[in-house]
């Protein structure tokens, strides 16, 4: 009886509740429509296009419909294709690479930067590290390629100190390719990448390295026990956003610096796409591996949410 | 009497009237997507100007930006096509995606006579089972005699200074050209600037990987089909040379050139940019290619002076010890092949097709096509005797690139059909092939060099071309339509981009076992889809050929 009493203000409060913080929150809800309405038509709405994933799609057929219906067809010739596996080990392997080697340097730089006291090193330091990621990846990979050239810049540095006797063929071997990309990736965004760090490290309350001085922290121990926890919420956001972002190891690079020499290692689903969905025309595996892609990554973000509420930290959903 | 006059006068001004009412058709501005890399003309183009005050058309181009295929496959996608499209080598694509309108429904004997002398003689060749036809070829349908001053496809090339420091040899084999090259960079590893020579280069920069794909077929003594051999003795068999046992010894070579530095690692992981960038240096003594591939680097080395430094055509075969001691003929330069779907098609978009069909048919007039090739008398050529010729300025206008975006219509020339061999006076279409011109563009180098070898010009080296074969060129059957054979086609030039570099580059212990492993891949794609589609082809072709 005393539970039915409970039970009912509770169901009631539930709805009445959500109308009057809706009213309250009008304006804010007034504000969000266009964005809503964005994502509907930008995001949402050309989604039906996936129902082509399972037809032959030809653009001849004006009419859609009159393309023929071959169910999960263009799927199968896709798990079928023999490179299919090592596609997607690459995708994941140099997205994790990505990953680790972007998120560490990107913290480490940040904690140097939070150190640095003279404001005038550390702006033209921060202004330096970031100016690559304005720069487009076509002009990066060709001056990567020239660095990385068996007469490059790299093979003369190691040759001249006697670390190699002949010139590595960096571009030329797969299994250099994914180390290669990280590293390109790390140069040319580290500074980006930190910049969101740094600023968190500044809303970090200064009374708490007060405090640890007097408890008598170190450098290194200030560092360990107030910057690094208070940086962790954003880590965390972030690695959870990356991690929807995990089949996205990046097209570019891949593309423009793959040479057939290097396949088995530098393909990945984006450039495969490109190879037979774009050019050969099969919209309809490109669509497939879209769609593959799109159902993967959902799952891996409810995964890493998953994971990072059970750990009790701050979560995206 | 007053009353008569003024009617008179009337009918004299309508009558004045009428003509101008009908030359002045609407004036249209087309919109026209070329399929390569192009500048634009200027917006007071001589040419363009004097088209649209005569013909009320005015173009706006949009050139080739990144790779054809993707820039296609996306226009195609959201059916973004220009008025008039030129799809460059993927033109079948927007045939096969129904962006191009039937030409068939707008042309005739009566409607447009010089499309139709144009066409006619390859009809069979040209119309598809339906009768229908999307492109009229823009290169290939030759008047009178063809003409061939020099070579524009595959070849072995090598800087002319080699052949003159090696006394003017002729050199016929394989094993004579690295050989000479050889000996050369023994002699002289640097240039004068001291940058070293690099003995062969290979480009294997995706569809231009026909440099590392394609030779073999020439060694054995065949023109260039594309990726297969059609063994025209045996009731045009079709096979995939490059299994075949017979390309193995010319791998296993370049496998051999590799290990004494004549070939660099750098040559399989570098771009097109990259090649003709080193192609313009002058530091590379020889490369397969073909002619227009490179041109712009025989471009950059002319402008600079390095005449020494461009190259010349060998058409190199095996010595007779790599095909059980047989002398093999030559036979690099082919009778003219019609550009079969290649060419400005007009799009579904195009609001006027009629118009452009009249104006494919207008530009087609000899007066139009002197026009465009050869530019206005009196100020591009000039005529003596009856022949057409060129002062000194005239000359040097014709080879800069600025003076030609304003004064010829060059942006939109290569598209369109245009007529090629011998005009009816003697003289030739086209300026390039006018035999005095020739001569006489040529620098004192080169004049020099081939006077060396007692010929007039370059294509001289080479056999005489042997008569087209009935199926054309095997290289021009497209696949657009079947899938699978468009992707074991993908597949197969993709297995030879990765095998064939670890077969030149490995230890000459391992070439049997790789070269194994490489047969074995190709065939696993199955390379049959591949073969087969193309043997029915190319049978189809020859008894289409046989029919007409």
């Amino acid at each position: 009886m005393s539970q039915m009493v409970q039970a009912k203000p509770k169901k009631r409060g539930g709805i009445g509740e959500f109308f009057s913080k809706l009213w309250s929150q009008k304006q804010l809800m007034l504000m969000s429509v266009p964005i809503a309405i964005y994502v509907f038509i930008f995001s949402y709405a050309p989604m039906w296009g996936w129902i082509t994933a399972f037809m032959k799609y030809n653009p001849k057929n004006k009419n859609l419909f009159d393309n023929p219906w071959v169910g999960w067809d263009n799927f199968k010739w896709l798990f079928n294709r023999q490179e299919w596996l090592g596609v997607l080990r690459n995708t994941l392997a140099m997205s994790l690479i990505n990953l680790v080697f972007g998120t560490v340097s990107a913290i480490l730089l940040a904690v140097l930067l939070n150190e640095v006291v003279t404001k005038a090193f550390k702006r033209t330091v921060q202004t330096v590290t970031y100016l690559p990621h304005f720069l487009s990846l076509v002009i990066v990979v060709s001056m990567a390629q020239n660095i990385f050239a068996s007469d490059g810049a790299v093979n003369q540095l190691l040759l001249s100190l006697h670390i190699i006797k002949e010139p590595v063929f960096w571009l030329g071997e797969g299994k250099y390719f994914w180390w290669l990309v990280g590293a390109i990736n790390v140069w040319k965004e580290v500074g980006w990448n930190s910049i969101i760090y740094i600023s968190t490290m500044t809303s970090i309350d200064p009374s708490l390295y007060e405090a640890a001085s007097i408890d008598g922290a170190g450098r290194f121990q200030k560092i360990l026990h107030v910057t690094l926890p208070g940086i962790k919420s954003t880590f965390v956001v972030l690695l959870i956003m990356n991690i929807g972002h995990l089949l996205e190891a990046g097209f570019e690079i891949q593309y423009l610096m793959g040479q057939n020499l290097v396949i088995d290692w530098s393909q990945t689903i984006d450039v495969f796409v490109m190879k037979y969905g774009i050019s050969k025309m099969q919209y309809s595996v490109g669509v497939a591996a879209g769609m593959f892609k799109s159902v993967v990554s959902i799952l891996l973000l409810f995964l890493a949410n998953f994971i990072a509420k059970k750990l009790d930290e701050d979560t995206l959903i | 009497m007053k009353k008569l006059l003024s009617v008179l006068l009337m009918l004299a001004l309508v009558l004045a009237l009428v003509p101008a009412a009908i030359a002045e058709e609407e004036p249209i501005t087309v919109s026209v997507f070329v399929g390569n890399p192009r500048e634009q003309p200027t917006p007071d183009n001589k040419i363009f100007k004097k088209i649209e005050d005569e013909l009320g058309i005015k173009f706006e181009f949009e050139f080739l930006a990144g790779d054809l295929d993707e820039t296609l496959a996306i226009k195609i996608a959201g059916e973004d096509y220009a008025d008039l499209m030129d799809g460059g080598n993927s033109a079948d694509t927007l045939i096969n995606a129904g962006a191009l309108i039937n030409l068939m429904d707008y042309i005739s004997e009566e409607k447009t006579p010089n499309i139709w002398t144009h066409i006619q003689p390859y009809l069979g060749r040209l119309l598809y089972d339906d009768g229908s036809l999307y492109i009229i070829p823009n290169f290939g349908r030759n008047y009178n005699a063809q003409i061939q001053n020099y070579c524009n496809g595959p070849a072995f090339w090598i800087q002319k200074q080699v052949l003159e420091w090696a006394g003017y040899p002729q050199v016929k084999t394989l094993n004579e050209y690295f050989d000479l090259i050889e000996r050369f960079i023994a002699e002289n590893p640097t240039n004068e600037d001291g940058n070293p020579y690099t003995g062969f280069e290979i480009l294997c920069d995706d569809w231009r990987s026909f440099c590392l794909r394609n030779p073999v077929q020439h060694l054995v003594g065949r023109p260039n089909d594309g990726d297969v051999l059609v063994d025209i003795n045996d009731n045009y068999r079709v096979e995939a040379f490059v299994i075949q046992p017979y390309a193995k010894p010319y791998y296993a070579k370049l496998n051999e050139e590799f290990h004494k530095g004549i070939i660099n690692k750098d040559t399989f992981v570098q771009n097109y940019d990259q090649y003709i960038a080193k192609l313009s240096s002058g530091t590379v003594l020889g490369m397969f290619d073909q002619y227009w591939d490179f041109q712009s680097a025989t471009d950059a080395l002319v402008t600079a002076g390095m005449d020494k430094y461009t190259y010349i055509g060998l058409p190199l075969v095996y010595d007779p010890e790599y095909v059980d001691g047989k002398e093999i003929e030559e036979h690099y330069l082919n009778g003219a092949v019609i550009n079969v779907n290649r060419g400005y098609g007009i799009s579904v978009n195009c609001p006027y097709p009629e118009r452009m069909v009249q104006l494919f048919e207008t530009l087609l007039s000899d007066e139009w096509q002197t026009i465009l090739e050869w530019g206005i008398e009196g100020e591009d050529y000039y005529v003596e005797d009856g022949r057409f010729l060129r002062t000194d300025e005239q000359k040097k206008n014709s080879q800069s690139q600025p003076w030609k975006n304003a004064n010829t219509a060059y942006a939109l020339m290569d598209g369109l059909p245009k007529k090629q061999g011998t005009r009816d006076d003697g003289n030739a279409w086209e300026p390039g092939n006018q035999p005095e011109l020739y001569f006489d563009l040529m620098s004192d180098y080169d004049k020099d060099f081939l006077k060396a070898y007692g010929y007039k010009v370059p294509a001289d080296f080479f056999n005489p071309p042997i008569e087209l074969a009935p199926y054309g060129e095997a290289w021009q059957i497209d696949y657009v339509n079947e899938p699978d054979v468009s992707i074991a086609e993908t597949d197969f030039v993709t297995t030879q981009m990765k095998y064939l570099p670890e077969i030149i580059m490995c230890d000459p212990a391992e070439i049997d076992g790789k070269w194994d492993e490489f047969v074995q891949a190709v065939e696993d794609i199955p390379i049959s889809t591949f073969i087969d589609y193309m043997q029915e082809q190319v049978l189809k072709l020859v008894e289409k050929a046989n029919g007409n």
